[in-house]
């Protein structure tokens, strides 16, 4: 009994128990929803939030109240730059990836400096930047005609590459890997937890945490404008504000895997398991046949019911 | 308030102190100077038409942001703003939509519709502050859960609104548009909720949980009624939107709930709890409104307008802050 | 808990007003009160001692409804109470001085004073009554509270001894029969303290019940009617104070693990070396022109009172708040200490006695916490925990620190044992100058018996020390030097023969 609620202790088993059970409801609910197909359908879409969310998840590991609210404008500008960079053409591709990659990290990189330089707290820091970021779009979208995303770039995200999976499949995992190696197995990592866990402490100890701040939010925004590359290859063309639909759950995504958000304590493969999730569930709410009032209570009660798992405040009473 | 006016700072030096007891002066002086770049690029502007034009449009989110005011008092935050108020919205106009629209249905709407606001702070402060849930992922699960009630209720916008309503929020009395009226009883309320023990206790509570607590302050009980009245003021927001809009729409405050976090910002009000006025956030809401309006009159070609709106308002975020810290310092 | 056998020579009446009996608490693995007894009489000040960490915050604050005990029984008036929270005290006519303050920092004085209890008119706040009720008890310090005091003031704009007198307003306010005052007077100047203690006395008379903690004997001396004694969470007796003296009661507190305290050498280094550091005319926040020369291999103290500038100097010299003017030397190569990664780099070490906001990384493992010096003095990119473990180990094993594994989290471990974590972290790259602030606050006396006896020995090896403790006795038995700080400048130099107790008290009270 113990041993069982250790173990339900651990955000990542909780969560993978419950993808499971979920898939399991789904494909009672509507057979075939836990069929290879559907379930490779799933994994790109969470691959999709997945990787959004591993930026949010370092900006949040970092502590201070870190969030970034501005990842959904910087994927839906991402998809629209990369559509122009490749417009339809292969040999696109390269220069769309590195065209985002840089507007990403220059947007995390302003976020980083407002909020180490002059100390804006982060969620009013991003959240001005997202409005910033959405007037970006309008004038870029009628500006220029909206792209289209090039063949190689469907292919990768919606066709089998390797072992049947689709390329962002292998790329998420890569990012997985990345992001644990990162985490465990570099001073890097260790200096992340350190700002996040106690700041004072950190830099008393010699971690430079400006320096380490500012780079969170660079990732960010490096992710988040890999995941709207992505997402170009996935719907084949952008259309307006496609990322907003990433900005909240890329948070959800994080506290279900169990990365709390004061910082300092949580990981990325816990996230990984809470985009599924989170797809998952969506997943499910799709297919059952009720309208979408009743889905969006579904979705919005199992939230809730779902985060008194994880994260709750301490008592004032200890 | 008023004693703002009264007292003028001693000396030099006390000016600090001013703005360190009326965070929201900056707020007030940036409002008022665009203001004057609005009137100064289009006169008719600052006219009584065009004040009365700006009043209903952001009457709105005026009283949104000092609903959000109250919950960031406590050092909290409620995501679910904008859904409370499309849950309103609809659910008034599919009461007055069924039972006609004479005078005694609209206030039993607006009745139905307090009662809807408050239920749902509620919900809000329970999730919060009894489960002790992340206030800004709870609520935005809240969020989803009051969107879904307001598609149950009216699936599509669209639904007109009786012409009682609009009519009268658009109306004069006494040779006064509605409007200026709404302001007064804005001010009024604003006023009476200052003086109360919840006011004070909020902002205790945001200053220092833990000292709160310590101090003998039922801290649990303390920051649902900021979500209940949270919710209030979102019901009040929903009655004006749907005065200006003239119809149901379960997604109209959608695209509100963040800019009630900026208003309150731009308001000299400290996210962190603790400190802070709901006058400042009228203030945001209305340099909000006054940028916009600005940006139109300098004739920015239409596409460039959001940019340099955003951009506008996160100048003035960051400005409010930085302005905000020297006066402490 | 039977009372001891001795209790009955004294005239104890017949009924106390509080009565607490076998509380205890403990938070994971770290026991903050193992077992509290007290007896609090209506009409008397009862002082509570013990030395840090040995439970009396955690005992008042079981009283005062903030923290649950684990077990134990109070007893109010005969009745056996249960205080369920702050709340829950009040109403049981409980009122309480905090030590780390519950002001909220942007409210007013006034606000502050009356926030337990505002009174109202109707919905309202009635301003003027609370006004009327703050101004009561604010006018019991007139005279006393400093400039920039009024009842408008915001809290966040006063200073450290202002908003002490401000939390002990707000508890008098409460006007309960059973006041605890836990530290009331750390940052109070003499004439605050008296009027403070003027007014306890009244209290007394009007039959209140009231425990008094504080560091400072003489107080404890002046104003108090009983002591009971806490050592390492246990309460070891209760005595009056006009049977006892400060010596008996140290004796009660250090209790018989005294010989632990002291090494074995008091003596200075044979042979100290070439001049490490060398300061001159440093000023800077909290001290002002200090100067001297420290050499390799000796131990150099910081004495004087609590707060006289000789953290600040070590902040300086670590580059934590970095000195406004004068001079350092490092090896005889001016150094500027900018930041601490620049201290770091250079061979300076600093253990903060602010084990919870300087030291640890709250949450983490023990080897993340015992590393990131390493990581910076080496430049490492990697973090191989093999590695890391292999060189940690011997810097743990230097301090005899018991932990369970690397992988632990540092909060599993006791008080003692993290702080030798903080240390170990300096160890595995020898630093060159090492800078004690306080080192071993609220930490139990083997691992302060562990931890002097290692920089004893890095002494020994040749590294220059800074030794300042809040511990007079640490002080004298561990340096070979003392300065003497007071009102952040160094006012006397105490060598050889003079290290005595006396000169350093001499040197510490007199007016700067």
């Amino acid at each position: 009994m113990s041993m069982l609620a250790e173990i339900a202790k651990r955000p990542l088993v909780v969560a993978l128990v419950l993808i499971v059970l979920l898939l399991a409801a789904g494909e009672l609910l509507s057979p075939g929803f836990a069929s290879p197909t559907q379930i490779m359908r799933l994994l790109i879409v969470a691959a999709l939030l997945g990787i959004v969310a591993a930026g949010q998840n370092l900006v949040i590991l970092g502590g201070r109240e870190g969030i970034d609210l501005s990842v959904g404008g910087v994927v839906s500008l991402s998809a629209i730059i990369a559509g122009n960079l490749m417009n339809g053409a292969d040999s696109g591709i390269a220069l769309a990836i590195l065209g985002c990659v840089a507007t990403g990290a220059f947007f995390g990189l302003l976020n980083g400096l407002g909020v180490t330089l002059l100390r804006i707290p982060p969620l009013v820091m991003t959240l001005g930047m997202l409005g910033v970021l959405q007037g970006l779009l309008v004038v870029i979208r009628q500006g220029i005609p909206s792209g289209r995303a090039a063949p190689g770039l469907s292919q990768f995200v919606t066709q089998p590459f390797l072992f049947g999976l689709p390329g962002i499949i292998w790329l998420w995992v890569a990012i997985g890997l990345l992001l644990a190696f990162l985490l465990s197995r570099t001073v890097y990592g260790y200096r992340i937890y350190a700002i996040g866990s106690n700041e004072q402490a950190a830099r008393m100890a010699g971690v430079p945490v400006a320096t380490i701040r500012v780079s969170l939010f660079v990732l960010s925004g490096v992710f988040a404008a890999i995941a709207g590359i992505c997402l170009l290859g996935y719907s084949g063309s952008s259309f307006a504000n496609v990322g907003e639909q990433y900005m909240l759950p890329s948070i959800i995504a994080v506290v279900f895997g169990g990365t709390s958000l004061a910082g300092g304590k949580g990981g990325y493969t816990g996230t990984m398991a809470g985009a599924m999730m989170l797809t998952v569930l969506t997943g499910i709410l799709t297919t059952i046949n009720i309208d979408e009032s009743g889905r969006q209570m579904i979705f919005g009660a199992t939230l809730l019911l779902l985060m008194l798992f994880y994260g709750r405040g301490q008592a004032m009473r200890a | 308030m008023v004693d703002a006016v009264a007292q003028p700072p001693r000396n030099p030096g006390s000016i600090k102190r001013f703005i360190e007891r009326y965070p929201f002066l900056p707020a007030l002086v940036i409002m008022l100077v665009l203001l004057a770049l609005n009137g100064l690029w289009q006169p008719r502007s600052v006219g009584l038409v065009g004040l009365t034009g700006l009043a209903k449009t952001y009457l709105a989110l005026m009283l949104l942001a000092v609903a959000q005011t109250y919950v960031i008092y406590a050092g909290d935050i409620d995501l679910s703003v904008g859904a409370i108020v499309s849950l309103v919205n609809v659910v008034i106009v599919a009461f007055m939509s069924a039972m006609g629209g004479d005078t005694i249905t609209v206030l039993a709407a607006m009745v139905i519709g307090l009662g809807v606001g408050l239920a749902c702070g509620i919900v809000n402060g329970v999730v919060v502050a009894v489960f002790r849930l992340q206030a800004i992922v709870a609520t935005f699960a809240t969020s989803i859960f009051f969107t879904g009630l307001a598609l149950w209720v009216m699936p599509v916008a669209g639904t007109p609104a009786p012409a009682t309503f609009w009519r009268a929020y658009g109306g004069r009395i006494l040779e006064v548009p509605f409007v200026f009226w709404a302001v007064v009883v804005l001010a009024i309320m604003l006023y009476l909720i200052a003086r109360t023990r919840l006011a004070i206790q909020l902002l205790a509570v945001g200053d220092d949980v833990q000292g709160a607590y310590q101090s003998g302050l039922p801290v649990t009980a303390i920051r649902m009624r900021g979500y209940a009245l949270c919710g209030l003021f979102a019901a009040l927001a929903a009655f004006c939107i749907t005065g200006d809009t003239a119809s149901g729409d379960p997604l109209v405050g959608g695209k509100m709930t963040l800019f009630s976090v900026a208003a309150v910002v731009l308001g000299g009000s400290a996210l962190a709890g603790g400190h802070g006025t709901v006058v400042g956030s009228v203030f945001g809401a209305l340099i909000i409104g006054l940028i916009n309006s600005l940006v139109y009159f300098v004739g920015t070609p239409s596409e460039w307008q959001n940019l340099v709106q955003g951009l506008a308002i996160l100048i003035a975020l960051v400005a409010g802050i930085l302005i905000g810290r020297r006066a402490r310092s | 808990m039977s009372p001891p056998p001795d209790q009955a020579l004294w005239d104890i009446p017949d009924m106390a007003k509080l009565s607490i009996s076998g509380v205890s608490k403990a938070y994971g693995a770290t026991v903050a009160l193992s077992h509290g007894d007290l007896d609090l009489e209506a009409g008397e000040v009862h002082v509570l001692i013990g030395s840090n960490g040995s439970g009396k915050s955690t005992l008042c604050k079981i009283v005062a409804g903030s923290v649950k005990p684990d077990k134990g029984k109070v007893v109010l008036d005969g009745a056996p109470v249960a205080v369920s929270g702050p709340r829950a005290a009040k109403a049981l006519g409980i009122g309480i001085f905090y030590q780390e303050l519950s002001l909220a920092a942007r409210r007013t004085v006034e606000e502050n004073i009356c926030l337990p209890d505002l009174p109202m008119t109707g919905p309202f706040v009635d301003r003027k009554a609370l006004s009327a009720r703050a101004a009561r008890y604010i006018a019991l310090f007139d005279g006393v509270t400093g400039e920039d005091f009024a009842a408008n003031t915001t809290v966040d704009v006063l200073r450290a001894d202002q908003r002490q007198l401000v939390e002990i307003m707000k508890t008098l306010a409460t006007e309960a029969p059973v006041l605890i005052f836990d530290e009331p007077t750390s940052a109070l100047d003499r004439t605050q303290v008296d009027r403070f203690f003027e007014i306890l006395r009244r209290l007394k008379g009007e039959g209140r019940a009231i425990v008094f903690i504080s560091h400072r004997m003489d107080e404890i001396f002046a104003i108090g009617d009983r002591v009971t004694v806490l050592r390492d969470g246990r309460t070891v007796g209760t005595t009056r104070i006009a049977d006892t003296s400060p010596a008996e009661v140290v004796r009660m507190m250090v209790g018989e693990e005294t010989s632990l305290v002291v090494p074995a050498q008091a003596e200075a280094a044979a042979s100290p070396g070439a001049v490490a550091l060398s300061l001159r005319g440093l000023s800077g926040k909290g001290f002002s022109e200090v100067s001297f020369d420290l050499r390799q291999g000796e131990i150099l103290g910081f004495g004087g009172l609590h707060g006289q500038g000789q953290s600040a100097v070590l902040r300086a010299l670590f580059g934590a708040a970095p000195a406004a003017a004068g001079d350092i030397a490092l090896d005889g190569q001016p150094f500027v200490p900018a930041n601490p990664r620049v201290a770091i780099r250079a061979g300076i070490a600093y253990v903060s006695g602010d084990r919870g906001r300087d030291g640890i990384i709250q949450g983490r493992t023990i080897l993340e916490n015992v590393t990131p010096i390493h990581f910076l003095r080496n430049r490492l990119k990697l973090a191989s925990a093999s590695t890391l473990r292999a060189k940690a180990t011997p810097a743990l094993a230097a301090l005899n620190t018991k932990f369970a594994g690397f992988s632990h989290p540092i909060g599993s471990l006791s008080g003692g044992n993290q702080q030798k974590i903080v240390i170990a972290r300096w160890l595995i790259d020898r630093p060159q100058v090492l800078l004690l602030d306080d080192p071993t606050k609220g930490i139990d006396l083997s691992a302060k018996a562990d931890l002097f006896a290692l920089v004893r020995k890095l002494a020994q090896e040749g590294m220059a020390i800074i030794l300042y403790s809040s511990e007079d006795v640490e002080l004298l038995a561990n340096a070979d030097r003392i300065l003497v700080f007071n009102a952040g400048r160094v006012t006397r130099e105490l060598t050889g023969t003079d290290r005595t107790r006396f000169h350093l008290y001499e040197a510490a009270y007199e007016a700067a």
